[in-house]
């Protein structure tokens, strides 16, 4: 009984934070700045994809067009298990957490391939290769700046890593780790300025171009509650995740999330969309060199400083 | 038209009234005169967004005339679209296209039974429609060939080892880079675009058959369309040149009158092509900053003539002061200044630059081999590297420029009356150019002495252009192609002819 109410405790958060992304979207987003607009915007678009019919189109993989959004939301509801969201407040806790949260992003890539591949049509062929060059670009540096925290705590366990920031926030010795795991965020999550394998104008809605009705609502809500994760646990890696005087913990995580969350958004909206090779250029031959340093610098300070600090 | 538009002013209101409100998805359709009017109602309202994908939308933008060839590409889009569905037709000629042969384009309301209509001149008056397609019937299509599927056939290549396979990815006739239905098949290996064929005519209106089938008087609504997004550099040049037959020469007050119209068109469009190549390469601050400027310049260009230009370019008209009409010379100032800080912004953008330096780059005497001697691109090969980002800036530069000239003549108001030649037009033949938005409109005329023109032939810039997109896109990457051909702001109405 347990499982299953956690479950659905689990579903219903990554609902609600789906909304807060695309709320902060509203209030970021070109036009008429209405609040009122930016809160019930997204709910007026969730209840035009329920309206609208669910399209298969011709010769397209029934399996593998049907499964995707789940797989993509079946996902993300596994990955938010690992997020300490207070003390002792954890879907749950193996000693392998972050390991765990790493490893199971690559099925949200492989759900986002199998849209575009599934469609039979050349837009979203374009979109799956692009999508498989997003898979092999974050994984490594996303790895090596989650690597700074591990070795600071010297545990996986994410509720570890969170207990042994109470003195101070990874981000102040370890900005660099930070930065290299945003930019990867957002490769993961497929974000602007790395939204090219869902780019608009280019290839027609890219691996959604197909999509229609509540399967394209159960991704859009996939992508954002994705990208909230990914928040979560910038949070927790770097800034202290729950800690924080006065207010109760999950309160401090909270807006800790939302505050990263906006500022990220806020910053992506300065570039414009890049292409898919100069994503890889970035990844390979600036964050990958650039997250090994990180590791070196956060060896030594954690050799040279009694607890790394 | 656009300059006659008037944006209404931004209304404040509460919370409650988005309580209730529907928010409609739209794709849209330009059958070659609508990309300022469609790129002015993007981001009007927060409940009108516009996507690329039909599978997306509930509602189907055509701003028409929609061509022959046209018509099965756009019945096409209209079935993808999701139900349920509306389409709304838009008049974007605002009735000039009966001035056409019957043939030259389709019906429309034949296509789509029971759509809704709305003149093109007012965006509030299409936005408050748009806004409640519930009111209208459903979607109905009637029954047409599907288009043409078939693509081209692949090159023969070697085989090698490793080697990737190629494929043709069909991009257009609808298709947001540029102004007015294009196709494109692009040969690719992976991201790369080997080669490709152009298929136009989408857009081909008969422009000079047409003007050649009547008389001088009506050719000159047909000249306005040569160019449907600048309708008054195709007619200037056409009233210059039969000036030129009747060897009467305006007034320089007339001619600095012509010329500031001329520059306010010309700063229009390419403050409009800023928008749309911003939402093409998704930058949001560059959109949000042009959106802004394309939209107060067009504010102010509803408020400067007190009748439209096209009612006094024409012959027999008494030209004076009373038409200019109010000048707001601090307003001007403003909008000259933002510009040219957009300008020296752009010029150290590296984001900007990121994805628009070094690709697209046009030789100059490529350009002069080609015929193109003026105008934009050729300033930016001339003065600049010649790449999109040279474009960009020869954009804004000569925009900047069209400001301040407007502003200096209009303020000046030396304006003596006068009344224009009669349209008795002797024998003769006259060729002459004027500086269109994409380069130099030129129009050949030959007079036999009759009712109407003998001959017409207009050199169009977008003409000139799409003869060197193969050399210009090959080799380019599949993502560099759409924004290189993108920045080359391409009317198809114009290309086609």
């Amino acid at each position: 009984m347990n499982t299953v109410l956690t479950a659905l405790f689990i579903v219903l958060v990554l609902v609600v934070g789906s909304y807060g992304i695309a709320v902060i979207e509203q209030l970021l987003a070109f036009g008429p700045r209405r609040v009122g607009a930016a809160f019930l915007l997204p709910l007026a678009a969730a209840m035009m994809l329920l309206r609208q019919e669910d399209v298969r189109p011709r010769a397209s993989d029934t399996f593998l067009f049907r499964s995707a959004p789940f797989i993509a939301i079946s996902v993300v509801a596994l990955v938010a298990l690992v997020i300490p969201v207070g003390p002792n407040q954890i879907g749950f806790d193996p000693q392998i957490g972050l390991f765990y949260f790493i490893v199971l992003l690559s099925p949200f890539v492989i759900a986002m391939m199998n849209a575009g591949w599934s469609q039979n049509a050349k837009e979203g062929l374009f979109a799956t290769f692009r999508a498989a060059a997003y898979l092999v670009s974050y994984e490594v540096p996303i790895g090596f700046a989650a690597i700074g925290p591990v070795m600071a705590a010297q545990s996986l366990s994410t509720e570890r890593i969170v207990q042994s920031q109470s003195g101070l926030w990874y981000v102040v010795w370890q900005p660099l780790g930070l930065v290299i795991y945003l930019v990867a965020a957002l490769f993961i999550s497929f974000r602007h300025p790395f939204d090219s394998a869902q780019a608009g104008s280019e290839l027609e809605g890219g691996v959604f171009g197909e999509y229609s009705g509540a399967r394209l609502l159960l991704f859009k809500l996939a992508l954002n509650a994705l990208f909230l994760l990914l928040m979560s646990m910038g949070v927790v890696l770097f800034f202290g995740g729950w800690q924080g005087p006065f207010l109760p913990g999950p309160i401090w995580f909270l807006l800790k999330t939302v505050a990263l969350t906006a500022l990220v958004l806020w910053l992506t909206r300065l570039l414009p969309r890049l292409r898919h090779d100069q994503m890889l250029a970035l990844s390979w031959k600036v964050l990958l060199p650039a997250s090994l340093v990180n590791i070196v610098l956060v060896g030594v300070l954690t050799l040279l400083i009694p607890g790394g600090r | 038209m656009i300059g006659n538009d008037r944006p209404t002013v931004k209304k404040r209101s509460g919370g409650l009234t988005h309580l209730g409100r529907k928010l409609h998805r739209y794709v849209s359709i330009d059958g070659g005169a609508g990309a300022h009017l469609l790129a002015q109602l993007a981001g009007r309202d927060p409940y009108f967004q516009q996507v690329s994908s039909p599978r997306h939308a509930d509602l189907l933008l055509i701003v028409t005339p929609i061509s022959q060839k046209l018509a099965p590409a756009v019945v096409a889009m209209a079935k993808a679209l999701v139900r349920p569905a509306h389409v709304l037709l838009i008049d974007a000629t605002h009735g000039i296209s009966t001035a056409f042969p019957r043939e030259t384009f389709v019906s429309v309301e034949d296509l789509f039974p029971g759509a809704a209509r709305v003149p093109g001149n007012s965006i509030e008056t299409i936005l408050a429609t748009a806004l409640h397609p519930e009111q209208w019937s459903d979607l109905s299509v009637a029954n047409l060939s599907e288009p043409d599927a078939t693509t081209i056939p692949l090159p023969q290549r070697q085989e090698l080892e490793l080697a990737t396979e190629l494929a043709v990815l069909s991009l257009g006739p609808l298709q947001p880079f540029t102004a007015g239905p294009l196709r494109l098949f692009l040969i690719c290996d992976g991201e790369q675009v080997l080669s490709l064929q152009v298929e136009a005519g989408y857009a081909y209106r008969r422009v000079e058959q047409a003007m050649m089938g009547v008389n001088w008087q009506e050719a000159l609504t047909l000249s306005s369309q040569c160019d449907p997004l600048a309708p008054i550099a195709g007619q200037l040049a056409y009233v210059r040149a039969l000036e030129q037959l009747q060897d009467w020469q305006p007034s320089v007050s007339i001619t600095a009158l012509r010329e500031a119209a001329m520059a306010l068109e010309r700063a229009q469009n390419m403050l409009w092509w800023l928008v749309r190549f911003a939402h093409i390469i998704d930058d949001a601050p560059l959109y949000e900053r042009s959106y802004h400027l394309a939209t107060d310049l067009t504010l102010l260009a509803s408020s400067v003539w007190k009748s439209f230009p096209l009612t006094w370019i024409q012959p027999q008209q008494v030209v004076g002061r009373g038409v200019i009409g109010t000048i707001d010379a601090a307003k001007w100032r403003r909008i000259a200044e933002s510009l040219d800080r957009l300008t020296r912004q752009l010029t150290h953008h590296r984001g900007l630059a990121l994805r628009t330096q070094g690709i697209g780059v046009l030789a100059p005497d490529r350009l002069e081999a080609a015929g193109i001697l003026n105008g934009p691109i050729f300033q930016a090969s001339d003065t600049g590297k010649g790449d999109v980002l040279s474009r960009l800036l020869a954009r804004l530069h000569i925009a900047t420029r069209d400001v301040f000239e407007i502003m200096d003549t209009l303020l000046k108001r030396e304006t003596a009356r006068e009344q224009m030649p009669d349209w008795n037009v002797p024998e003769g033949e006259v060729r002459l150019t004027v500086n269109g938005p994409r380069g130099a409109i030129g129009l050949h005329l030959l007079s036999q002495g009759g009712t109407g023109p003998a001959l017409v032939e207009w050199q169009r810039p977008s003409a000139t252009l799409l003869a060197l997109l193969p050399e210009l896109l090959a080799g380019q990457k599949l993502a560099d192609a759409e924004v290189i051909l993108a920045s080359l702001d391409l009317a198809m109405a114009e290309g086609d002819g």
